[in-house]
């Protein structure tokens, strides 16, 4: 066994433990629970890239677990920030009056 | 070769499952959640497939800004539109399942008739490369053989933006954008907000100039950008900018504007509307490139922050 098949078989063993915190998207059961397990996803997913990067011999997918490893991050801050939100219905706080008005 | 098989079979059977659990979800924030995730596998397969320069934009587009997107969208539904229950019948979902199998069926019965092998343009690209100085032939095409389409793409951005300031509330028009509601100073959020974004404009940048000689280039690059503004605005580190600025204004059409004046000298210059003179090709490309990154990084930062509200209105709902 060569080094690039040790670590595209390492690439597998992270993504079957990633694959097992899907689990965690699929039966939730908050939302919480599902955000974190697309957390696990995003590390996986960065180290997966680096062994296969190295495995291929592709220096640009560097580039890309960098990029994933910088916006993994994103959708739990939007989930935290959202979940603040007091006030869940602003629309259409909003916009019903004057709808109401006009018609 | 095994191991790749392992990891191939492995991604493709996962995206199955994601895919149909994210259509089948009943709460909107689990679907959207469920989407990201489905993002980052399609940028894994993107890499398997070799085309780095397709997956950098979905985990940058596809997954990051999206997501974000989604679940802003998906908090602001009005309760009724939140309803578990499905609003249509059993006859309307039928037939909308059966349209999209079709769908689905007569893209992958295209994909597998295709005559073999499949009619291609990527040996003239590869012969006419050196003539635009450029390394990265997914750039080159972008940037100079199809560059009446990246005009276009950039144009609608634009477009894009008009459409969501015009959804602005009455007495809103001229104010700061509102949807992102920034957290009390102080929180984790504002550590990863003063943290983050030094080495998110790095890669930003590096993804732009890198682009022209690997995977990379000025939507990635943009991406990158707008999401660390987007950071620093959730975390109330910066306020977003009011529509009305002349400046801001400015940057949104900087990208596009240049990329349209020099396409309209090239019909002096090089003989045609968007061909580059030969000796100038790099920088001029470079130019257009930088100027591309910018724009597109207002752009996507600003449908993040949505449309304008008056200030009155974000004090209402803190």
């Amino acid at each position: 066994m060569d080094i690039a098949d040790f670590l595209l078989a390492a690439a597998v063993f992270v993504l079957a433990t990633v694959a097992l915190g899907l689990t965690r998207i699929l039966r939730g059961p908050s939302d919480v629970d599902r955000m974190m397990a697309a957390q696990l996803l995003g590390t996986g997913g960065v180290a997966a890239l680096l062994l296969l990067g190295v495995a291929t011999d592709m220096n640009a997918i560097t580039d890309l677990a960098l990029v994933l490893a910088l916006l993994a991050a994103f959708a739990s801050v939007a989930l935290v920030a959202d979940a603040r939100r007091p006030e869940p219905e602003p629309v259409p706080d909003d916009a019903h009056p004057e709808g109401k008005t006009r018609t | 070769m095994s191991a790749a098989l392992i990891v191939d079979l492995g991604l493709t059977l996962l995206i199955l499952g994601l895919g149909v659990w994210t259509v089948a979800a009943r709460s909107n924030n689990g679907a959207v959640v469920g989407y990201i995730a489905y993002g980052l596998l399609v940028a894994l397969v993107w890499v398997r497939l070799a085309a780095v320069d397709v997956a950098l934009t979905e985990a940058a587009i596809g997954s990051g800004l999206t997501g974000l997107l989604l679940l802003g969208v998906a908090t602001r539904l009005p309760r009724s539109a939140r309803l578990t229950r499905p609003p249509t019948g059993l006859g309307t979902r039928l037939l909308a399942g059966f349209l999209s199998a079709a769908v689905a069926g007569g893209l992958a019965a295209v994909v597998l008739l295709l005559p073999d092998p499949a009619p291609t343009l990527a040996p003239s690209v590869a012969a006419n490369l050196p003539a635009t100085g450029l390394g990265n032939p997914v750039t080159g095409v972008l940037i100079a053989f199809r560059a009446i389409d990246t005009l276009l793409e950039s144009v609608v951005l634009v477009f894009a933006i008009i459409g969501v300031w015009s959804l602005a509330p009455k007495d809103g028009w001229g104010e700061r954008p509102g949807w992102l509601r920034p957290a009390p100073l102080g929180s984790a959020l504002t550590l990863l907000a003063q943290l983050l974004p030094p080495i998110g404009i790095l890669v930003g940048i590096h993804l732009f100039w890198t682009g022209a000689t690997a995977p990379g280039g000025a939507f990635q690059g943009g991406a990158v950008l707008a999401a660390m503004w987007v950071l620093a605005m959730i975390a109330g580190l910066a306020r977003p900018p009011a529509v009305s600025r002349r400046w801001l204004r400015l940057m949104l059409v900087a990208g596009p504007a240049l990329f349209l004046t020099v396409g309209i000298a090239g019909i002096w210059l090089a003989g045609a509307f968007l061909a580059y003179p030969v000796a100038y090709a790099k920088p001029l490309i470079l130019v257009i490139e930088a100027a591309l990154t910018l724009s597109i990084a207002a752009a996507l930062g600003l449908l993040l922050a949505g449309p304008p509200e008056h200030p009155s209105a974000a004090e209402r709902q803190p």
